[in-house]
């Protein structure tokens, strides 16, 4: 399936194509990972091949329990793929490494660490190298940009939801990794704060001349259509699949009032629509 | 409202009185049933409160006041727990951590643990030579299962999400013990050393009667061979209240370091 948007402005795809013709980021070469459960081996995800180009963001998008986060793993390095290779920044991936930032579903931060600490620990085992106050000040800048400085000395246990993920989006940015995987990075917060972390994931992706390739799991069909290039929409499990890939050609910078309104972006949205949620098409495979 | 108050904050208190009103009535009559053969609380009293008016008096080696005897006590139960925990610590942190490790000394623990600690005193008399160091010896054999076993389970049972952190952002092993692991395992280990410190308290008394010399056990056995039942009765109390002490020492530390 491919989109041709009605009236797509003239450098919205020449820069697809640009984006197309980077080096691979990710090279995910026929993934299946299947667990061993007391009831039998359960295969999570089956076969997916996919390559992310350098710079790109993608959306993995698919109903609850259908192997995104699985698939996440085998990109981090958490999750061994049964079989298929994963390939990061041109390495076969044996395990997790600081080229690939991660944010865990469940944040995951460690309990007994304050907001600053569970930060600064993470800087300080990614950059050996740094001194101890170049590696406070990235933990600084990273609080701050989350707008948590001031929360800087509590314990995670003393957070909300939406804080606690804030302290782990910024410490996967913190470590200025290639690669940040997230997985839904901003599920927990209200609107508001979830648009201006919209906002700062793509300050950070240009500040960084768009070379972060950014993969990120949601629910959220807005969210994908607005920060991504491409959505990957998976089938449900088990042995789930990559059902369709969806372009996203609007132009960048994208404004978020403004792009509900492009006919393109009304397309994407009634497709992902119906990938989702139309009974008929679940078939269609 | 004022009134329900005052009677929330007073009810502790009034339980404390109660259990203190029967510990007294059993013991009086217990007293009564055997015609005064054990003494009545008040005679205990009186000699209890005696042997509190000057508890560091030092009339040579038999005779030594009560003060004395515990300070001798608390001094080899620390020595021992404090050899003990720095030997079930680490070693509880590696069975924890490392599955190899774990299945080589998991047996020879099963084995040794249900063993009392007494019986462990001869061999410290001929590795140590003197009834000094057996003593202590076998207050370190005791400290070390409780602490050792939690510690151990502690490590064991750090979540996954813990352990993912570490993992992808690659701490390094010394990073991970004490970022990790030292932290989530902290509660359990205070749990051992507080089980630690309570048998170490109990098996002191059997071990001085044993040894001799100085000490609150020693105290209690020589006060039966000076037919002083009263003396006996107070150590009992005093003993008791000195657990409890330890006790509370460690409930607090427990507090201090849970983590939200
Ligand atoms: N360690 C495991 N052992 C056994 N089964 C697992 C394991 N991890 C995941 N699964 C199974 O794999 C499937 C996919 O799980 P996964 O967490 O990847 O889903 P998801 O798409 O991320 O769901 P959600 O949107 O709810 O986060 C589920 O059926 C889950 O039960
Ligand atoms: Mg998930």
């Amino acid at each position: 399936m491919t989109l041709h948007p009605i009236s797509a402005p003239v450098d919205s795809a020449s820069e697809f194509h640009k984006i197309q013709s980077r080096p691979a980021s990710i090279e995910l070469k026929d993934i299946s990972v299947a667990f061993k459960t007391p009831k039998g081996v359960f295969t999570a995800i089956k076969d997916i091949d996919l390559t992310i180009q350098k710079g790109e963001i993608v959306a993995l998008i698919g109903h609850s329990g259908c192997g995104k986060s699985t698939l996440m793993g085998t990109i981090s390095g958490m999750t061994q793929p049964t079989s298929g290779t994963v390939i990061a920044n041109g390495n076969v991936v044996k395990g997790p490494g600081p080229d690939r930032g991660i944010v865990f579903q469940n944040y995951s931060l460690l309990p007994w660490l304050s907001v600053y600490q569970n930060i600064y620990e993470a800087v300080d085992s990614v950059f050996k190298g740094k001194t101890s106050a170049e590696k406070r000040e990235i933990t600084e800048e990273n609080l701050k940009m989350v707008n948590l400085w001031p929360h800087k000395d509590k314990l995670p246990g003393q957070l909300s939801g939406g804080m606690k993920q804030r302290v782990a989006i910024a410490r996967a940015f913190a470590i200025n990794p290639s690669i940040l995987l997230l997985d839904e990075p901003f599920g927990a917060l209200d609107a508001l704060t979830k648009g201006s972390m919209h906002i700062e994931l793509l300050k950070l992706w240009n500040l960084d001349n768009r070379n972060k390739t950014i993969v990120m799991v949601t629910h959220d069909i807005e969210e994908a259509i607005f920060l991504s290039d491409r959505v990957v929409v998976m089938n449900n499990g088990p042995a789930a699949t990559i059902k369709e890939i969806v372009d996203v050609r609007l132009p960048r910078p994208r404004n978020k009032k403004d792009i509900v309104h492009d006919p393109a972006y009304m397309e994407i949205h009634d497709r992902l629509m119906s990938l989702l949620f139309d009974k008929f098409s679940i078939e269609d495979d | 409202m004022k009134k329900l108050l005052n009677l929330q904050t007073y009810l502790p208190l009034l339980f404390g009185v109660g259990s203190v009103v029967i510990l007294m009535g059993a013991w009086w009559g217990i007293s009564l049933l055997t015609n005064h053969e054990i003494p009545s609380p008040l005679m205990t009293w009186s000699v209890f409160n005696e042997m509190l008016a000057t508890p560091f008096y030092d009339y040579g080696p038999n005779d030594k006041g009560i003060g004395n005897q515990l300070v001798s006590s608390l001094i080899r139960v620390f020595s021992g727990f404090g050899l003990g925990s720095l030997v079930a610590i680490p070693l509880g942190l590696l069975i924890g951590s490392n599955k190899t490790a774990f299945r080589l000394i998991n047996p020879i623990i099963q084995i040794l643990r249900p063993v009392s600690p007494l019986a462990w005193f001869p061999l410290g008399l001929l590795a140590f030579k003197a009834a000094e160091g057996a003593t202590i010896f076998i207050i370190f054999v005791t400290s070390v299962w409780p602490t050792l076993i939690n510690t151990a389970f502690g490590v064991a049972s750090i979540p996954q999400d813990h352990k993912n952190v570490a993992k992808a952002y690659g701490f390094s092993r010394w990073k991970y013990i004490t970022k990790v692991i030292i932290p989530f395992a902290l509660p359990h280990i205070i749990t051992g050393l507080r089980l630690s410190i309570g048998v170490a308290w109990m098996v002191i008394v059997a071990g001085e009667m044993l040894s001799g010399g100085v000490g609150i056990g020693f105290f209690v056995w020589d006060s039966w061979n000076a037919l002083s039942l009263e003396k006996i009765l107070s150590a009992i109390l005093i003993i008791g209240t000195v657990g409890l002490l330890l006790d509370k020492g460690f409930d607090w530390l427990q507090k201090r370091f849970a983590f939200a």
